[in-house]
């Protein structure tokens, strides 16, 4: 009675620990991607999925060859596992930024030793979740008896990491919460130790962890960024220096101060004066805006740029701001007399700055009795609001200065797609205009894309000739679009003309335009820019958009990547066009997700497969195993790329959707893994759950995307309630295929198990950046046709193997 | 057994010593020099004599970093630290050739990075005012050129402003990208000077500029994309 007492309390405390070692492992995780993000770019953020789903495929394969070792050591190797894990969440980040190990993303395609350090930094970081995933895999391997309760554990502990530390994040500096991290699972350690067996190694690996934590919160270290990071620039200027940094979900954000900082982007060669000095706002170490002030007698620089475009056609009374990051535009539209100013601003950081400690320098330009600043994505915004007319609407300018470097490849934006311009054209008075200004780009590619989108969007809207309502003005280093509500009058047409002569710009698009109006003051080199406008705008399907080597064709909801520039298919030309060597800084995004792919399916082969190589005799059927479990592997992982996506524009934000959507799949997974235990039928099991799950898929596909859209303007209760039924219902039936299957393999060829982890492990490691490429070439319908058929060939697999 | 794999060692280990005293020896420099003007630079078009004079005669590797040395002459740019790089050799000799530098001339250039480009200019115009914001880049390049030129003037200043004491300029030359560009280089241009300026961030691939100033007139003209990617990695 008293033994049944005791172990019956032993394994509460271990399913408790494993909760916590879980919600430890991804707030890991994610504290590690916000790091990366600032040191290097965020794009490594699929470096780090990769590398976690790597060390727990890697476990899977220790546990399968080292089974019987590993499950006997259990009760003291656990707690060491989590407190080594724990240490070397510490220690990887440590190691990573000495000077030996450093990697930097710009010299990556031209230094080849970078990419060994980059297989380095894999491996650094592969180790804390390596151990980690050792000892979760113990524990769901030793008490196998009771796998629903401690899968349970498992999965919920990891949705609650997620969301704990979407609050960290917001509060804290990401190398301020990396001790946390480490201080979680050595609390986890504690909670399981066992005293018994090997007492001296448990504790010194406990007290070398707590001593490392202590180091630090103490003493957190540098974080070296990279040389050719904007704020690293920025602070080589003179005096420069960091006023003021503050944590946000989106990255570190720092203000900087130096007299040598002036912003007037693509000013007019006609401004005579003086470019006012101003502090910059960077975040995650990359520019965000500058901090603008607003004096009624003060000349607006930006009345000296194209994106005046708006206000020399027409008074803008009512002016909505979507994205307005630090604000400059605020004080440009009432600088221009704008009575309603709507701002929306998408990081909260960066608002409560504005609003507080920058309040001052900004001329309390946020507290304006004109201005209102939303803090919401703009998208939401556009869904949200209803009943209200603006006579300006007015985009950030996009890309960076200079051009696309690829970066934002595979970031979908859902501001930028003709759906998105629908909804801001309704938004119209009848004399309202759309504006959107870029950066030229050489060669051209936003400009493309703008003039196809804008082009798209008033087709859709019913204008027959989209002419008349599109005019584009074009400085030195600026290209400034405009579409009206109403067909351009002559009136405004010529006031177009007088202030392109008055600022030096020229006239790119204007109904009547005449071709030496084109290039009067800035003389371009690229022979076809006219013509390539000129068919992107007069045809209503341009041939071009197959002709041209870069992806020119608008975005949509359903392929949001506005940034996608690159065709594959047309690489040589395109390494032609512009230089091999120059290519990597076009397209840097999206060969980064191809890199990860690459370097994570082969160190998924080295690490996962390969060692399983090492097992012999295999009982008949192997291949049947590897389709099941790949399927499955891939599958899974595919429907949570799908949501992601799908609900970023529901949450309006990426961060909040990951959180949702990994948190919430976990959890209804494990309860479906937890029932699934009651099922004896395991045939029954595998078979109706994988023909359950491509169903929802094939159902979802269809109604999923109007679903979300209807539902989108739901209060947040109701719209996280909404999500997490949307969510779990096919989540919870995923979580049954694969202990289906291990109970199927386990009626008489065990042999084979340890082939199903390897395969399910290695397929999900590939499967994140395959899942994104596919979504970038085809759009997420695609992504859901392929998840739909990974199920359905898990589903014939099944019934096969249940046959032999 | 042993002795004929030491000989082979010892071999190679003698044939690496000869080729860096090879690389090390000042006539290679002058060799690679020369052949860097003839295939690099007259083989891409640049035929001004002037310019061609002066790349011949400045002495490239002393304006790289020494662990850089080896690829002085090659047709890429290089790091000099600070986040900065050398432009490649072609792109001064196209924005020297551009301006289209006299004895006479005064030239202002915005950011001395290593020097080279004011090296480049000091053989073929009257003076040079070159500026540079980073402090010990400025100081090193100074130092440089203080030894081999009495026509060139070194300020580590903010570009911005120019050089009022010495305006107008016959030519300016903006090394470092900018997103704008500063009214008080317009200003101090003279009627009928050229300005050239890369356009982009800085790292990634840029367009140069050339800007010309005709009386009230302002014009500029794109002129050809450029890359001021590093290679390899520097340290600051």
């Amino acid at each position: 009675m008293l033994n049944k007492a005791v172990s019956a309390f032993k394994s509460q405390r271990l399913i408790i620990a494993l909760g916590i070692f879980s919600a430890s492992i991804i707030a890991f995780q994610l504290i590690l991607m916000q790091l990366i993000s600032f040191m290097q770019w965020y794009h490594f953020a699929y470096m780090i999925i990769s590398i976690a789903m790597l060390g727990f495929g890697a476990a899977g394969t220790a546990l399968a060859l080292y089974r019987m070792q590993l499950l006997r050591a259990s009760s003291w190797l656990v707690p060491l596992l989590m407190s080594t894990s724990g240490m070397f969440m510490l220690i990887s980040f440590y190691l990573a930024r000495l000077p030996f190990f450093q990697f930097d993303v710009y010299v990556l395609f031209v230094e080849r030793k970078q990419f060994l350090i980059l297989a380095a930094n894999y491996l650094i970081f592969f180790i804390p979740f390596l151990l980690g995933a050792l000892a979760i895999g113990v524990l769901l391997t030793k008490h196998s008896d009771e796998i629903g309760k401690y899968y349970f554990s498992n999965l919920l502990g990891s949705g609650a990491g997620g969301g704990i530390v979407v609050i960290i994040l917001n509060r804290f500096f990401a190398i301020d919460a990396l001790p946390l991290a480490a201080i979680i699972a050595l609390s986890a350690a504690v909670i399981c130790f066992e005293r018994q067996q090997m007492k001296k190694l448990q504790l010194s690996a406990l007290v070398a962890g707590l001593v490392l934590v202590i180091i630090g919160f103490v003493n957190p270290g540098q974080m070296p960024m990279s040389q050719y990071k904007a704020l690293s620039r920025t602070m080589l200027l003179p005096e420069a220096e960091i006023i003021l940094s503050k944590p946000d979900i989106h990255g570190r954000i720092d203000v900087v101060q130096s007299p040598a900082l002036r912003y007037a982007p693509s000013l007019s060669f006609g401004f005579i004066g003086d470019v006012p000095v101003k502090k910059n706002v960077f975040s995650n170490g990359e520019f965000y805006g500058v901090v603008p002030r607003f004096m009624p007698n003060e000349t607006n620089i930006h009345t000296y740029t194209t994106e005046n475009l708006a206000y020399i056609t027409g008074k803008r009374n009512n002016v909505l701001l979507p994205d307005a990051a630090t604000g400059p535009a605020i004080a440009h539209a009432l600088y221009n007399g704008a009575q309603n100013v709507h701002a929306i601003i998408e990081v909260k950081a960066v608002k409560e700055l504005m609003k507080n400690e920058l309040a001052e320098n900004s001329s309390l330009l946020f507290h304006d009795d004109r201005v209102q600043v939303f803090f919401q994505d703009s998208r939401q915004f556009l869904f949200a609001q209803k009943g209200i007319v603006y006579d300006a609407i007015i985009l950030p300018r996009m890309e960076s200065f200079g051009g696309s470097t690829g970066l934002n490849a595979i970031t979908e934006n859902y501001t930028l797609t003709v759906e998105a311009f629908e909804q801001m054209w309704d938004k119209l008075s009848d004399n309202g205009v759309i504006s959107i200004t870029s950066w030229m780009d050489y060669p051209p590619r936003t400009t493309y894309k703008i003039a196809a989108t804008l082009v798209h969007t008033l087709r859709n809207k019913g204008i027959d000739n989209p002419v008349d309502h599109l005019a584009a003005i074009r400085s030195w280093g600026t290209i400034t679009f405009m579409i009206s509500r109403q067909p351009m009058q002559d009136e405004t047409i010529e006031k177009i003309r007088e202030f392109c002569s008055r600022m030096l710009f020229d006239p790119v698009l204007l109904p009547g335009i005449k071709a030496e109006e084109r290039e009067v003051y800035n003389f371009l080199e690229f022979d076809d820019f006219f013509n390539h406008l000129d068919e992107i705008v007069n045809v209503e399907h341009p041939e071009i958009f197959d002709r041209y080597p870069f992806f020119i064709e608008p975005a949509t909801d359903d392929k949001p990547y506005f940034n996608r520039f690159f065709k594959p298919l047309r690489f040589k030309e395109i390494a032609e066009k512009v230089g091999s060597d120059d290519l990597p800084f076009l397209e840097l995004g999206y060969l980064i997700v191809w890199i990860t792919l690459i370097q994570g399916a082969l160190l998924a082969i080295v690490l996962i497969i390969l060692p399983l190589l090492r097992l012999k005799s295999l009982s008949k059927g192997k291949i049947y195993t590897i389709i099941y479990f790949g399927c499955l592997g891939l599958g899974y992982m595919f429907v949570e790329i799908i949501f992601i996506q799908r609900f970023i524009l529901f949450f309006g934000h990426p961060l909040y959707a990951v959180s949702a959507v990994i948190s919430t799949m976990m959890v209804a997974s494990g309860a479906g893994s937890l029932l699934s235990g009651r099922i004896k039928n395991s045939v029954w099991l595998a078979r109706s759950s994988t023909l359950l799950i491509t169903l929802l898929i094939l159902v979802y596909s269809l109604l999923m995307t109007p679903l979300l859209i209807s539902t989108i303007n739901l209060p947040v209760f109701m719209k996280v309630v909404f999500a997490f039924i949307l969510i779990s219902l096919p989540a919870f039936f995923m979580g049954m295929p694969f202990p289906g299957g291990i109970r199927l393999l386990d009626q008489g060829r065990k042999d084979q198990i340890p082939w199903a982890w390897g395969i399910n492990g290695c397929m999900s490691v590939i499967a994140t950046a395959l899942a994104t490429l596919i979504s970038v070439e085809a759009g997420f319908r695609v992504v859901m046709v392929f998840a739909l058929l990974f199920y359905f060939v898990a589903f014939l697999v099944a019934r096969l193997l249940a046959s032999r | 057994m042993i002795k004929p794999v030491l000989l082979k060692v010892s071999l190679v280990l003698s044939f690496v010593l000869l080729l860096n005293v090879y690389y090390a020896f000042p006539q290679d420099y002058e060799r690679q020099r020369q052949h860097m003007v003839d295939a690099q630079i007259r083989g891409r078009g640049i035929n001004d004599r002037a310019t061609l004079r002066a790349m011949r005669a400045v002495p490239r590797h002393l304006y790289v970093p020494a662990d850089q040395r080896a690829f002085a002459y090659s047709d890429r740019p290089l790091p000099i630290g600070y986040g900065q790089t050398i432009s490649q050799p072609y792109i001064v000799a196209y924005m020297t050739e551009i301006i289209k530098p006299r004895k006479d001339f005064k030239v202002l250039e915005i950011g001395t990075g290593s020097g080279y480009q004011a090296a480049i200019l000091a053989e073929i115009v009257d003076h040079v005012y070159t500026i540079e914001i980073v402090e010990p880049l400025g100081k090193t390049a100074g130092e440089l050129l203080m030894r081999k030129y009495d026509n060139v003037s070194v300020k580590i200043a903010d570009g911005y402003y120019g050089w009022e004491e010495h305006a107008p300029f016959d030519a300016i030359v903006v090394t470092a990208a900018a997103e704008h560009i500063p009214p008080p280089l317009i200003e101090q241009l003279k009627d009928g000077g050229r300005m050239i300026i890369p356009v982009g961030s800085p790292f990634r691939v840029q367009q140069l500029m050339l800007i010309e100033k005709k009386g009230e007139s302002i014009t500029s003209r794109s002129l050809m994309p450029v890359r001021f990617v590093p290679f390899t990695s520097a340290d600051n």
